[in-house]
């Protein structure tokens, strides 16, 4: 059965490194990308983390005009072919929670894949707000 | 799923798949400047030569471009063979020859050790190689807004007689899919400007940042049953509002 990716904001004391982790993940050629998982700081050590919410009638699938956001059958995760993405934009805009960017370093879409079935911000997480089981 | 066999290893390939996405999968290394995936092949640019032969052919082979070749049953594929080292060798001393100062053609070519065109260069050299991905891409996405004119030595991308083409939205996908960085493009928070055509960006409603144009928007929330209303804020005030949903759904 599929994992499930479990965000408990109630935990989450804004440390940022779950945003570090996922930066460094999807690094290229030593450069640090866009992190996919974002925290809004709401008072002393709170924060709220935003992150893909893997939507099952995923607006950003139904926005692409080439296909180039397909499931991952294996983890669940909307999934970002790269090679096919034209770079158009039309995710970025359309997913009603924000949870795709624009990566100016790399011109190119942001977006959290799961790590492929392995997500680099949960070993980082000191409070265990991120789980994956 | 049928069998071939490339460069001595047996590899497992669904019929009538074309061979060059076939072998790309299989982690084999092939040369190739028009091939995207978001697009059909079109054998363009000539680099995914390779050469073909079956056991039944009675030692006849031929070379192909991978990228048009339907796999077949049975398929023995060459991808290093003298004679393909040397037909796409050829192919890139041509296009040296077209684009002596462009990095991508460079490199490559260098790869096959060329340093220096045998032809003659062209005088006004081009960073465009003809590959047809950016009107292939406006093609599909429906608009059609540019295309390859002209014959031979004048032959060039280009919008409808050189004015500002009317079918184009600007999304910009014919200058990021182009892989020679060609189609250049100016863009700021308000306004993009492309094949000489000046776009208004759709702002978002809170900070006024632009991240697509109001005719991208519209075109495609139309062909891709999308209610408008959602492209009304960026990607980082929806996340602002809905951290603040979640903090009060938290309480």
């Amino acid at each position: 059965m599929e994992k499930i990716y479990r965000v408990e904001t109630y935990k989450c004391i804004s440390c940022g490194k779950c945003e570090l982790a996922c930066g460094f993940a999807h690094s290229k050629d030593g450069k640090a990308g866009t992190s996919r998982i974002k925290i809004k700081k709401i008072g002393i050590e709170k924060g709220m983390p935003v992150v893909c919410f893997q939507c099952v009638e995923a607006l950003c699938v139904k926005s692409c005009p080439v296909g180039a956001l397909v499931r991952n059958e294996e983890t669940g995760a909307v999934d970002l072919l790269e090679e096919k993405c034209i770079r158009c934009k039309m995710c970025v805009v359309s997913c009603p929670f924000g949870n795709i960017q624009w990566d100016e370093n790399f011109e190119a879409v942001a977006k959290c894949d799961l790590c492929k079935g392995d997500p680099q911000c949960v070993p980082f997480c000191p409070t265990k707000a991120l789980s994956y089981y | 799923m049928v069998e071939i066999i490339v460069d001595g290893k047996k590899i497992k390939a669904r019929e009538g798949n074309y061979l060059l996405r076939e072998l790309k999968k299989n982690g084999f290394k092939i040369p190739a400047l028009c091939d995207h995936l978001a697009v059909e092949p079109w054998g363009g640019c000539r680099l995914c030569l390779v050469k073909i032969t079956k056991e039944d052919w009675k030692g006849w082979s031929k070379i192909v471009a991978s990228c048009l070749y339907p796999v077949e049953d049975g398929l023995i594929v060459l991808t290093k063979d003298k004679e393909v080292e040397e037909a796409r060798k050829e192919v890139l001393n041509l296009m040296v020859a077209r684009s002596p100062q462009t990095p991508k053609v460079l490199e490559l070519a260098k790869e096959y050790g060329i340093e220096k065109t045998s032809y003659e260069e062209y005088k006004e050299p081009t960073d465009c190689i003809l590959c047809g991905l950016c009107t292939r891409i406006c093609d599909q996405l429906g608009m059609s807004a540019i295309s390859l004119v002209g014959r031979g030595i004048g032959r060039e991308v280009a919008p409808p007689f050189n004015l500002e083409p009317p079918d184009c939205i600007g999304c910009l996908s014919c200058a990021y899919i182009c892989p020679t960085n060609f189609i250049k493009f100016e863009e700021n928070e308000k306004k993009r400007k492309i094949w000489g055509k000046e776009f208004e960006k759709l702002l978002c409603k809170n900070c006024g940042c632009g991240i697509v144009t109001k005719a991208e928007a519209e075109y495609f929330s139309k062909k891709q049953g999308i209610d408008p209303t959602v492209f009304e804020l960026c990607d980082k005030c929806k996340r602002e509002i809905y951290s603040k949903k979640f903090e009060e759904l938290q309480k």
